[in-house]
C-alpha cells in the first residue's frame, strides 16, 4: 500500500544540514498494524506526516496504492488523501468551537456527502463506539480519553483504508490507553483498516503486527 | 456547509466577546457614517430631477469680463427676454423674477383684515409667464398656465392657498395685495413641489403685472442693467445640442451688449440646471447650494471611515489568526482544502459583516431625525428604500471583501504541520509589518481629520469674533419699504423709536454694512474719465455713522441732507484711487453714473461690506433718502425684549399696512457661514469617529499583545523590571507609529486645509500649534487605549503568568 524509497528530510541551518529523516526504504502493506518506535526526535512523527501527506521529504519517492505520490498535482494528491487516510493526534486535536457531534461530522462536508447521508453516518458512528449520550458536548467538557474516541471516530467516519496515529495514547492513562488500542486492534481485524502509529510504549507497539525501530532518522 | 460555517462564526463571537465587539462596533459606526452620508448626498444630487425636461432645461447665466475680472451672474436684463424669444424660435423660453421679503396681505372683499393676515414672504414669490410652466412641469390642481397670461393674476401653491385662506378650494377668486401696492387675483393653484427643488415657487404672479408696473420693481427696457432676481430659462428641443445654442448666443451676445456698452464684455451661455444645486458662482433660487467639494470632501471622509473600520478588521483576525491555527490544521488534516478554508473565513467574516451592517441601521435609525442640524435638509429622509437597501448590500460585499481576504489568505495559507504543532508565531505568519502599515494608515487618516477639524473651527471662531470694522451688537434691524408713503412717515417714527427706554441710536438706511446686496454703478473720481471698476453704494441718514459705530479715518460725517450731497468712501476706494493719505481725499469729487460731481467730506475705515469669503468693496456712503428701507435701531444690552415689544408696538402704529420683521444683525450676520459652521459641526463629528474607530483598533491589538505577551512580561518582572519599564515597553511601538503617522498626515492635511481656508478672504494661517495640539491628542488618546492594557498586563503576578506555559 505505502513504498518509500530513498526518503530524507533535512532543514538547512545556515550552511549546516540539520537531518531529520535518512535514506529511509519502508514498505506498509495493506490491513498491517505496524508501530513506529524510537527515541525523541528520532523522526517518527516526520516519517508519519510524510506517510500521510501533510509534510514534504527533501527527497525521495513514495508511492500510494500505486500511485507516484510526488508527481501529482496538489489537487490530486489532496483527492488521494481526502480518500484513503486518517488521522489521529496525541493532542486529540477536536475544533473547540465545534460539538462532538460537529467535529465528526466535519470531514463529511470535506467529501461533500448529503446531510441525510452525513446524519446516518454520524448516528451510526456515535453508536459504535457508544457516546451518543456525547454528542452535543463541547471537547472541553470531555475527559482526555472521550476525547481521543472522538478523535478515532472523526478519523474513521470517512471509512478510510489507512490510519495514521501519532501517539495516540501519549496523554491517556493506561486503562484508556488499552481501550484505545483494543479499539484500533477491532478496527484492523474486523475492517481491515491498514493502521501505522508513532508509540514510545513497548505495550502499545505489541498490539500490532510490526514494529519499525527509528534512530536518528534511519530505520534500526 | 455554510450553515456550519455560520454556526463557528457565531460561536467565535461569543467566545471572543471583546474582540467581536470591537469589530462590529468599528464596523457598525462606519458603515452607519456611510450610510447616512451616502443619503445625503443622494439626497443632494437628487434636486430637481422630478422634471420630466431635467436634462433638456437650461439656465442662461451671464459672464461679465471688465476690468476688475469676470463677474458671473445668474440673471439677465429685461429686454433680453424678448429678444431670445425672437432670435432663438425653436427653443421654450420661460423667465421668472423672484422677489424676497415681499410682503402679502390678505383681502376681504377688497378690504384689508385684521392685522394678522399680512405675511413676510421671504422667497417663493416670483412672476412668471405662462412660457415657464412650460419649461418646468408643475401639477395644476386648479385653473391652468393661461391664466398668467392675464394681468394682476396670482397662482398659488396649495400649501401657500391654506396659509392664507385655510382650504385652498376656497381660494379661487379672492384677493391679496403686494407689497401694499398691487392688488392680485387667485386665478389658479398649483400643488405643492417637492422638498428637494431650488425652485420653490409659493406665490406666482403674472409676468405682465410686473411690466404693468415698472416702478414698483425696477422694470427697465435698459440692456446696460442685470439683475440676479430676473432669471431665464431655456428647454431645449429633443436634437438641439447645448453647444450649438451656446455657439448662437455668442452672436447674440456680441449683438445685443456690445451695442449698449462697449466697455463691458458681456456673455450669455447655457448653465444646465443639473448645475444649479451646486454652483457657487450663481446660487439659486432655493435655500442652499452645496458646492461640489463639499459634497466631494463628505463621500471622502465617508471611504475613510470605513477604510478605518476594515482596517481594524485586518489587523484583529490577522492578530486573532494564531489562536486559530490549530482549527486550520486540523480541518486541513480532515480534508479542507486552501479554498474551502479561504470560504469558511469569509463567511465568518460577512456574517459579522452582516451582524454590523444591521447595528449600523439602527444606529442610522435614530441618528436620522438629528440630521437636519448639521446638514441643510428641507424634509426628513426616510431609511428604509430600495437603493438604501441596495447601498448596504455594496457596503456589506466591499467591506467583507476589504476585510477579510487578507486574513483568510493568512489563515488558509498555514502548514497544517506547523499549525498543529502550535510552531506558528506571530513572526512566522508575518504580517506584522502590514499591520503596522496599517496602524500607521488608520491614524494618519484621523490625524489629517483632527487637523482639519482644528482649523475648520479655529476658522469659524475667527469669523465669528473677526472685527468687522463696525459694531454688531445689540442692533435691532426692521426691513420696510421704500415707497414716497414709508418714507415719509420715517421723521415721526424714528422720533417715536428714541423715546422708548433702551434705545440708543436710530438710522434708516438702504442697507446694514455687511450683507449680501451688492448694489455697484460705475463712477468718476476728481474729473477723471470714469473707472473702469463699479463703486458700491449704501445709502443712509446722518446717524448710520454712530449707530453702527463706524470710524472716520479723516473729515467729518455730512450733514443732514435727503439727497446725494456730500459723501463718504472707504479706505479701499481711497487706495484704488492711489491715494496714500486719508487727508487729500477730502474735498475730492465724485460723480455716480451720470450724475453731478459730490464732495466727499470724510473716509470712513474699511469695515466688511459683504461677507468674509470676499474682499472689502470699493463703497460710497450718502444721504439719499428715497431708498431707505432699512430701520437700524442700536439697543442698551440690559433689557432687550422689552425694548424690542415697545418698538414693534411703534412699528404697527405707523406702518399698519405693514407686517413687523425685525432681526438682529449679529444673527443675520451668523447665517452668512451657516454652511461653513455645518461642514465644521461635521468636521467634529467625524474626527471623533475617526479617532475613536482607531483607537478600537488599538485596544483590540493591545488586549492581543498583553496576552501573546504574558510569558515575556512574567520573565522581565521576574528579572527586576518595573512597571514602568513594562509599559514603556506596549507603548513604546506605538508611540513611534503614531509619530511617523503624524509625517503623512501633517503635510496631507496642510494641503487641504490650505485649500479650504482659500474659501476666505478673511482667513486664519495654519500655525505649527494646529500640528503639535493633533498630535498631542492622539499621542494622548493612544496612550490611553494603550494604558489600561498595559497596566494591568504590567501588575499581574509574574508566578501566575509563568504557570500558564
Amino acid at each position: 500500500m505505502i513504498k518509500l524509497k530513498d526518503i530524507s528530510k533535512w532543514y538547512s541551518n545556515g550552511s549546516a544540514k540539520a537531518h531529520i529523516l535518512r535514506h529511509i526504504d519502508l514498505e506498509i502493506k495493506e490491513g498491517e498494524f505496524a508501530s513506529i518506535m524510537g527515541p525523541s526526535g528520532s523522526g517518527k512523527s516526520t516519517l508519519l506526516h510524510i506517510m500521510g501527506m501533510i509534510d514534504d521529504p527533501s527527497e525521495g519517492e513514495y508511492s500510494f496504492e500505486g500511485e507516484s505520490v510526488f508527481t501529482l498535482k496538489e489537487k490530486q494528491r489532496s483527492e488521494l488523501y481526502k480518500k484513503h487516510i486518517g488521522f489521529v493526534f496525541q493532542a486529540y486535536h477536536l475544533i473547540d468551537e465545534l460539538t462532538v457531534y460537529e467535529n465528526i461530522e466535519t470531514p463529511l462536508l470535506y467529501h461533500k456527502i448529503s446531510s441525510s447521508e452525513r446524519k446516518a453516518m454520524v448516528a451510526d458512528i456515535l453508536d459504535r463506539f457508544q457516546i451518543v449520550g456525547k454528542k452535543d458536548l463541547f471537547p472541553e467538557q470531555l475527559s482526555g480519553g472521550q476525547q481521543q474516541l472522538v478523535g478515532i471516530a472523526r478519523a474513521v467516519i470517512t471509512k478510510p483504508k489507512l490510519i495514521l496515529a501519532d501517539e495516540p495514547t501519549g496523554n491517556l492513562n493506561s486503562k484508556q490507553g488499552e481501550e484505545i488500542m483494543d479499539l484500533f486492534t477491532r478496527l484492523n481485524k474486523e475492517d481491515g483498516v491498514t493502521i501505522v502509529q508513532v508509540t514510545h510504549s513497548e505495550k502499545n507497539a505489541s498490539y500490532g503486527s510490526r514494529i519499525i525501530n527509528l534512530l536518528d532518522g534511519k530505520i534500526a | 456547509m455554510f450553515r456550519n460555517y455560520f454556526k463557528i462564526a457565531f460561536r467565535n463571537l461569543i467566545r471572543r466577546k471583546t474582540y467581536s465587539l470591537l469589530n462590529i462596533a468599528g464596523l457598525a459606526i462606519g458603515i452607519a457614517s456611510c450610510l447616512l452620508l451616502f443619503m445625503v448626498i443622494r439626497y443632494e444630487l437628487s434636486y430637481d430631477k422630478f422634471q420630466p425636461n431635467f436634462n433638456r432645461i437650461y439656465h442662461v447665466v451671464t459672464e461679465d469680463k471688465n476690468s476688475e475680472g469676470i463677474d458671473y451672474t445668474p440673471g439677465v436684463p429685461f429686454p433680453a427676454l424678448d429678444a431670445f424669444r425672437t432670435d432663438f424660435p425653436q427653443v421654450k423660453t420661460g423667465a421668472l423674477f423672484s422677489l424676497y421679503g415681499s410682503q402679502v396681505t390678505v383681502l376681504n372683499n377688497g378690504k384689508a383684515v385684521a392685522e394678522d393676515k399680512k405675511f413676510i414672504e421671504e422667497n417663493g414669490m416670483c412672476f412668471c409667464d405662462p412660457v415657464f410652466f412650460e419649461v418646468f412641469n408643475f401639477n395644476w390642481l386648479a385653473g391652468n398656465k393661461e391664466v398668467l397670461a392675464q394681468p394682476n393674476m396670482v397662482v398659488l401653491t396649495q400649501k401657500m392657498a391654506e396659509k392664507y385662506f385655510g382650504d385652498w378650494h376656497t381660494a379661487i377668486g379672492q384677493s391679496v395685495k403686494l407689497d401694499n401696492t398691487i392688488t392680485l387675483k387667485v386665478a389658479g393653484i398649483l400643488s405643492n413641489p417637492p422638498a428637494n427643488t431650488d425652485f420653490p415657487l409659493g406665490l406666482v404672479a403674472s409676468f405682465i403685472t410686473m411690466k404693468n408696473n415698472p416702478s414698483v420693481y425696477y422694470y427697465t427696457t435698459d440692456w446696460g442693467s442685470t439683475t440676479s432676481s430676473f432669471q431665464v430659462f431655456m428647454l431645449l428641443p429633443e436634437k438641439v445640442s447645448a453647444a450649438s445654442i451656446n455657439a448662437q448666443l455668442k452672436k447674440f451676445s456680441l449683438k445685443h451688449y456690445q451695442k449698449s456698452d462697449p466697455s463691458r464684455y458681456r456673455l450669455n451661455y447655457l448653465h444646465p440646471i443639473a448645475e444649479n444645486h451646486f454652483d457657487t458662482r450663481f446660487g439659486n433660487l432655493g435655500d442652499h447650494v452645496t458646492s461640489k467639494p463639499t459634497l466631494i470632501t463628505l463621500s471622502f471622509i465617508g471611504v475613510l471611515i470605513i477604510i478605518m473600520a476594515c482596517i481594524n478588521f485586518v489587523n484583529l483576525s490577522t492578530a486573532l489568526a494564531i489562536g486559530r491555527s490549530k482549527e486550520v490544521g486540523v480541518r486541513k488534516v480532515l480534508g479542507s482544502d486552501r479554498k474551502q478554508l479561504i470560504g469558511q473565513m469569509m463567511s465568518e467574516t460577512a456574517f459579522i459583516v452582516i451582524v454590523s451592517a444591521l447595528v449600523a441601521v439602527l444606529i442610522a435609525w435614530l441618528i436620522l431625525p438629528y440630521l437636519k442640524h448639521v446638514v441643510s435638509l428641507p424634509e426628513q429622509l426616510s431609511l428604509f428604500s430600495g437603493i438604501n437597501f441596495l447601498f448596504l448590500l455594496i457596503i456589506i460585499t466591499v467591506v467583507t471583501i476589504l476585510s477579510g481576504f487578507y486574513p483568510s489568505l493568512i489563515l488558509s495559507g498555514f502548514q497544517p504541520v506547523l499549525a498543529l504543532k502550535s510552531k506558528l508565531t506571530t513572526t512566522t505568519i508575518g504580517g506584522i509589518s502590514l499591520r503596522r502599515g496599517l496602524v500607521v494608515l488608520q491614524f494618519a487618516m484621523s490625524q489629517i481629520l483632527v487637523v482639519a477639524t482644528i482649523v475648520a473651527v479655529s476658522q469659524m471662531n475667527y469669523i465669528r469674533t473677526a472685527d468687522l470694522g463696525f459694531n454688531k451688537e445689540a442692533i435691532l434691524v426692521l426691513k420696510g419699504n421704500s415707497d414716497s408713503a414709508s418714507v415719509a412717515r420715517q421723521k415721526s417714527f424714528k422720533e417715536e423709536l428714541l423715546s422708548i427706554p433702551g434705545v440708543k441710536a436710530v438710522s434708516f438706511s438702504t442697507d446694514v454694512p455687511s450683507s449680501e446686496n451688492n448694489w455697484g454703478t460705475n463712477f468718476a473720481y476728481d474729473h477723471r474719465p470714469d473707472e473702469k471698476f463699479p463703486l458700491f453704494l449704501k445709502f443712509g441718514d446722518l446717524d448710520y455713522v454712530r449707530t453702527y459705530g463706524l470710524q472716520l479715518v479723516a473729515g467729518r460725517g455730512y450733514f443732514q441732507s435727503d439727497t446725494i450731497n456730500e459723501v463718504l468712501v472707504n479706505e479701499t476706494l481711497m487706495n484704488k484711487m492711489g491715494v496714500k493719505n486719508a487727508q487729500d481725499m477730502i474735498g475730492k469729487e465724485i460723480r455716480l453714473g451720470g450724475q453731478p460731481w459730490k464732495q466727499i467730506v470724510g473716509v470712513v475705515k474699511d469695515f466688511k461690506t459683504n461677507s468674509l469669503r470676499e474682499t472689502v468693496k470699493p463703497l460710497l456712503i450718502a444721504a439719499n433718502s428715497k431708498f431707505y428701507s432699512v430701520t437700524s435701531i442700536k439697543l442698551l444690552t440690559n433689557n432687550l425684549s422689552k425694548a424690542q415689544k415697545n418698538i414693534e408696538k411703534s412699528w404697527n402704529k405707523f406702518y399698519p399696512e405693514y407686517a413687523y420683521s425685525g432681526s438682529y444683525m449679529d444673527e443675520s450676520i451668523a447665517h452668512f457661514y451657516q454652511q461653513e459652521e455645518q461642514l465644521a459641526v461635521l468636521y467634529k463629528i467625524f474626527a471623533g469617529l475617526a479617532l475613536f474607530i482607531s483607537c478600537l483598533g488599538l485596544y483590540g491589538l493591545v488586549s492581543f499583545m498583553a496576552v501573546q505577551k504574558t510569558k515575556e512580561v512574567g520573565i522581565r518582572k521576574v528579572l527586576g523590571a518595573s512597571v514602568a519599564n513594562i509599559i514603556y515597553l506596549f507603548s513604546k511601538e506605538f508611540t513611534i507609529l503614531i509619530a511617523i503617522a503624524f509625517f503623512i498626515a501633517a503635510p496631507t492635511a496642510y494641503y487641504i486645509m490650505n485649500n479650504w481656508l482659500s474659501n476666505f478672504a478673511y482667513r486664519i494661517s495654519i500655525g505649527v500649534g494646529v500640528f503639535a495640539l493633533a498630535i498631542v491628542l492622539s499621542i494622548l488618546i493612544a496612550w490611553i487605549t494603550v494604558g489600561y492594557k498595559a497596566l494591568k498586563a504590567a501588575v499581574a503576578n509574574p508566578v501566575k503568568s509563568l504557570r500558564t506555559e
